[in-house]
């Protein structure tokens, strides 16, 4: 389906919306095309391939408001759809503060430079993938100790998605964006019958942006040996160290009670903190919705309002909540954007190896498992595994232990980040050294 | 943050109502509506002796030629296996925010997956245009799999014997109108600020969902199902001296309108408060290894967790679960009886038939403390040359089947509640849970509790919450040392998240006793005054 299209169905809806009594429409029709190849043990395991399509229709109608997503675009379809949604829009309450957006903070010109779409895409076939796919276990399988491995699987994925935005109050926008992927996964057996699993992963905009596919296949089977003979270690308050590749998750905690939904609606540990200290002065990011070639890089929001780079925490300062149109009237604040796209962290200068020097004890954290953190009360108790750090240095593996405390009183115990965003994520996060965690083991 | 490869990839559970919320924080996701939308409608369930066999989907120009068209162009580089998944479902959303109902979602989805086997390899597509090209277009897609000669497709559909019928509902939710649901959610709403002068907001999401599948095979296989859903989702926020605590209850399953009675709203509005109130007398949980008594019901996650995933047959297939060549080993007590279960009437994780069209029942996970049968899908049947179990599930015709949990819960065993309790002098008592996660391969798992108490001298004593309970699976169901006899299938709305693909799963347990397990508080451990 062609940007042509795509934009004519989203016009169409906005059209028969409004014939139909909408008072207000904004509508946006999407197109993604994938493909995704798993390679597994000397094998092709499964191959997706598919473009798919869908319009989601917010309607404002008598002062009340509705969503509505579809994947039947047949013309006939669309017609009852938007008939039964106004149908049901009518029965609601009445919600003064439903409105689409200002149209002065709509985006006036796709900004130059973003990098999100790679025409190159259009080359790369499911075969690439699989050759692809197939060169990292063949890598993965060189490492030495690789006799111990049970399984890898491995895999390609590209995917290009065009989003068209339609609003009756003046908006016709688009903007397309590609993304790259590759991983390894590799299963290896361990002594006690545990079978631990590690992988690797990239995740790009720009397909010259992937890195070598051996050297992640190779690093997937080193972190899966790296796990084996895992132990739990003692409980103990103690220094933690979190990866880069993991801390994005702890960051995320910090994100959900931003929302203006959570702020309203009484659910955010972070209510009164703008303007005020919450952190240490380590604490610094902020919200960059125009940075080159970032995964969350996007010209304009969901509400179409265009993308400006907002600072979220500056020394420790919160400086600004995710708002939207609709929360932000209920709160009486100006709307910023409605969620988080990249986040650029003011960075250290050392490196992780250089950090667990200056630490000389405590817990390295390389990945989370469950959990989960209160957003009202910033409570927070998560899974990990990771490494001790001895001396320094990166000493034997452990799992099966747990992190807990308080959002409130942890940030302000962050007393390094690293020179290393973790940049196969969004959240783009540092290494994150954190002084006197609970611990919890045997 | 939405982008996040890593999440993905990963096997947990959670509220299935979570969705709901982040739609509301975001504004843009699920879906909600109409009365008279083309809705999958239960009178279509039962075609008449001469109607013709695509009887649902007929509506939008589906019919067997087209079928079997497009299972002969799946075939056509010689596969083991093809078949299609049809798919339309429609979710209509509620929701109270502020004393009032003022927004709906509706989503619409309506497509075809199309997959090609061969061995243990899997070529798929899917497109959500309905006519004859387009789907031959994703068959000729998925087909490339394979590499040989054609294969012929069917030239007939047998429709076998008749779906067991473990929701079929009175009145269906296209004759229901949306004035009918909006006092179910104000009356929530008003009754749980009535209860508790603390409580200040009050979320309440309704949702309900009618679906309907058409799977064909390659072997002549057509089976139509119809699939409703329901769930009502109540958060609650409470002030009591400038501290905040924040919980809720929710209720799931494959029901009609006539859940919703006075006494399900009345228990829904029951829990939400107290759940939610309690929290102000919480003291912190402790920190480290100590005996864990779990409540009877949704304490069924620590199985989902700890042995569930690990029993999905892919995983052992590939030789990467903890539970590969365990099969006839013992691994827990004499008592433990765990299966996995597409039987139970209404619940959230009944299928009639699964998402390969096999029939679904009752999987034994565990007999008598012995490992007795993985969940299977076609692929790990067939390799296992045994009988699919109807585990093949998948999210939406956007995915290919792979193995999957139901209702997995465990058989009441030999103990009494009291008697349970009674028998442990420190520790901890897990009552309600919010989300959970395992690595199939080392077997460690987590579950998030909610509520719960401490334990000392054998009584319940001061309420904790908000902590994560760590383990190892194998390890774990050995030190599962007492079962009660009170199960309860848990009446929540879990959804089970595995590479990528959602599905509605139920859980549920009697009361146990775990002698040992890591608590991740972020105190000491219990002290044990008295």
């Amino acid at each position: 389906m062609t940007n042509e299209a795509m934009l004519e169905i989203a016009r169409n809806a906005v059209s028969l919306a409004k014939q139909k009594g909408a008072t207000d429409v904004a509508a946006v029709a999407r197109v993604k095309r994938e493909v995704d190849v798993t390679w597994r043990d000397g094998k092709l395991e499964k191959i997706t391939e598919a473009t798919s399509r869908g319009l989601d229709v917010r309607l404002f109608v008598d002062g009340r408001y509705a969503v509505c997503s579809t994947s039947d675009l047949r013309p006939e379809g669309l017609a009852s759809f938007l008939d039964n949604a106004i149908g049901l829009t009518r029965t609601l309450a009445k919600d003064p503060h439903r409105s689409l957006p200002d149209p002065a903070l709509y985006s006036k010109a796709t900004p130059e430079g973003l990098s999100i779409a790679d025409p190159r895409i259009e080359s790369i076939t499911a075969l690439d993938l699989r050759r692809t796919a197939q060169g990292m276990e063949e890598a993965a399988r060189s490492v030495k100790g690789s006799e111990a491995i049970l399984s890898v699987t491995t895999n390609g994925y590209h995917a290009r998605h065009e989003t068209t935005q339609v609003h009756s109050n003046g908006l016709e926008a688009s903007f397309a964006g590609t993304e790259f992927s590759i991983s390894a996964d590799v299963s290896i057996k361990d002594d006690d019958g545990r079978r631990p699993e590690e992988g690797e992963y990239a995740y790009v905009r720009m397909y010259a942006d992937l890195p070598d596919a051996a050297s992640v296949g190779r690093r997937a089977t080193e972190r899966a040996l790296a796990r084996r003979g895992s132990k739990k270690g003692p409980s103990a308050v103690m220094p933690v160290i979190i990866d880069n590749r993991a801390a994005g998750r702890f960051v995320s905690y910090l994100l959900r009670p931003l929302s203006g939904a959570a702020l309203q609606q009484k659910r955010s540990f972070l209510e009164g903190f703008v303007g005020k200290p919450f952190g240490s002065d380590k604490l610094d990011f902020a919200d960059d919705p125009l940075l080159p070639k970032g995964l969350g890089t996007r010209p304009f929001d969901s509400e179409g309002m265009a993308a400006r780079r907002l600072p979220m925490f500056e020394k420790g300062v919160l400086k600004n909540h995710y708002i939207d149109t609709y929360y932000g009237k209920k709160l009486s604040m100006a709307p910023t954007t409605g969620s988080s796209t990249n986040l650029a962290w003011k960075l250290g200068t050392k490196t992780q190896a250089a950090l667990a020097l200056d630490v000389k004890d405590g817990l390295l954290v390389t990945s989370f498992l469950g959990g989960n953190s209160n957003d009202a009360t910033g409570d927070f108790s998560l899974g990990v595994q990771g490494f001790v750090i001895r001396g320094g240095k990166i000493a034997e593996p452990i799992a099966e232990m747990n992190i807990a405390g308080r959002h409130v009183d942890v940030w302000k115990r962050l007393i390094a980040v690293g020179n290393d965003p973790f940049v196969y994520s969004s959240g783009r996060a540092p290494t994150l050294v954190f002084d006197g965690l609970q611990v919890a083991g045997t | 943050m939405g982008h996040d490869l890593r999440l993905n990839r990963r096997q947990f559970i959670e509220m299935g109502a979570s969705s709901i919320a982040a739609a509301s924080a975001s504004g843009f996701l699920l879906g909600c509506a109409g009365q008279a939308l083309e809705k999958p409608t239960m009178a279509a369930a039962v075609p008449s002796a001469d109607a013709p066999r695509v009887s649902y989907f007929s509506r939008f120009g589906v019919d067997e030629g087209m079928i079997r068209d497009a299972l002969a162009e799946a075939l056509s580089r010689g596969a083991d296996h093809a078949d299609l998944f049809f798919q339309h479902r429609v979710t209509n959303g509620l929701q109270l925010e502020d004393g009032e109902v003022n927004r709906a979602y509706t989503r619409v989805e309506l497509g075809v997956g199309v997959r090609v086997v061969r061995g243990d390899q899997t070529g798929y597509a899917y497109t959500e245009e309905l006519t004859r090209e387009a789907i031959k277009r994703a068959a000729q897609t998925a087909a490339a799999v394979a590499d040989g000669p054609a294969r012929p497709g069917p030239t007939a559909f047998a429709v076998g014997s008749a779906l067991p019928q473990r929701y079929a509902l009175d009145v269906p939710w296209d004759g229901i109108k949306p004035a009918q649901k909006l006092p179910i959610l104000d009356g929530v709403n008003a009754a749980i600020f009535k209860a508790d002068g603390r409580i200040k907001k009050v979320s309440v999401a309704f949702m309900d969902e009618a679906g309907a599948i058409l799977i064909a095979d390659s072997q002549g296989r057509l089976v139509e199902d119809f699939q409703p859903m329901t769930t009502l989702y109540v958060s609650c926020v409470a002030e009591q001296g400038g501290r905040k605590e924040t919980n809720g209850y929710n209720v799931a399953g494959r029901r009609g309108f006539d859940f919703y009675s006075a006494e399900t709203v009345g228990r829904v509005v029951r829990e939400a408060v107290a759940r939610t109130t309690v929290l102000f007398d919480a003291v912190p949980a402790p920190a480290g290894e100590m005996p864990v008594v779990l409540a009877a019901g949704s304490s069924g996650i620590l199985l989902h967790e700890a042995i569930g995933h690990g029993m999905e047959a892919d995983f052992n297939r590939k030789g990467t679960s903890i539970y590969a060549d365990k099969i006839g080993k013992p691994i827990a007590k004499p008592f433990v009886n765990i299966v996995d279960d597409a039987a139970q009437p209404y619940a959230r994780g009944a299928i009639n038939v699964d998402d390969e069209g096999n029939p679904a029942g009752t999987t034994t996970l565990v007999d008598r403390g012995i490992l007795a049968t993985y969940m299977h899908d076609s692929i790990s049947a067939k390799h296992y040359g045994l009988k699919p179990t109807g585990n093949g599930r998948r999210q939406s015709y956007q995915h290919p089947p792979m193995p999957r949990m139901r209702a997995t819960y465990m058989l009441p065993g030999p103990h009494e509640h009291d008697e349970i309790l009674a028998s442990v002098k420190r520790g901890i008592y897990c009552q309600s849970f919010s989300n959970g996660q395992v690595q199939i391969g080392a077997g460690d798992f987590t579950f998030y509790v909610k509520n719960g108490f401490l334990i000392e001298d054998g009584k319940l004593t001061r309420p904790i919450k908000d902590v994560n309970i760590i383990g190892n699976g194998p390890k774990v169901l050995e030190r599962i040392d007492m079962v009660g006899k009170d199960l309860v299938i848990d009446e929540g709305g879990w959804t089970c998240g595995k590479d990528v693909q959602s599905v509605p799963v139920s859980q549920g347990i009697p009361t146990v006793r775990v002698s040992s397990i890591t608590v991740g508080g972020q105190g000491d451990k219990p002290s044990g005054k008295g």
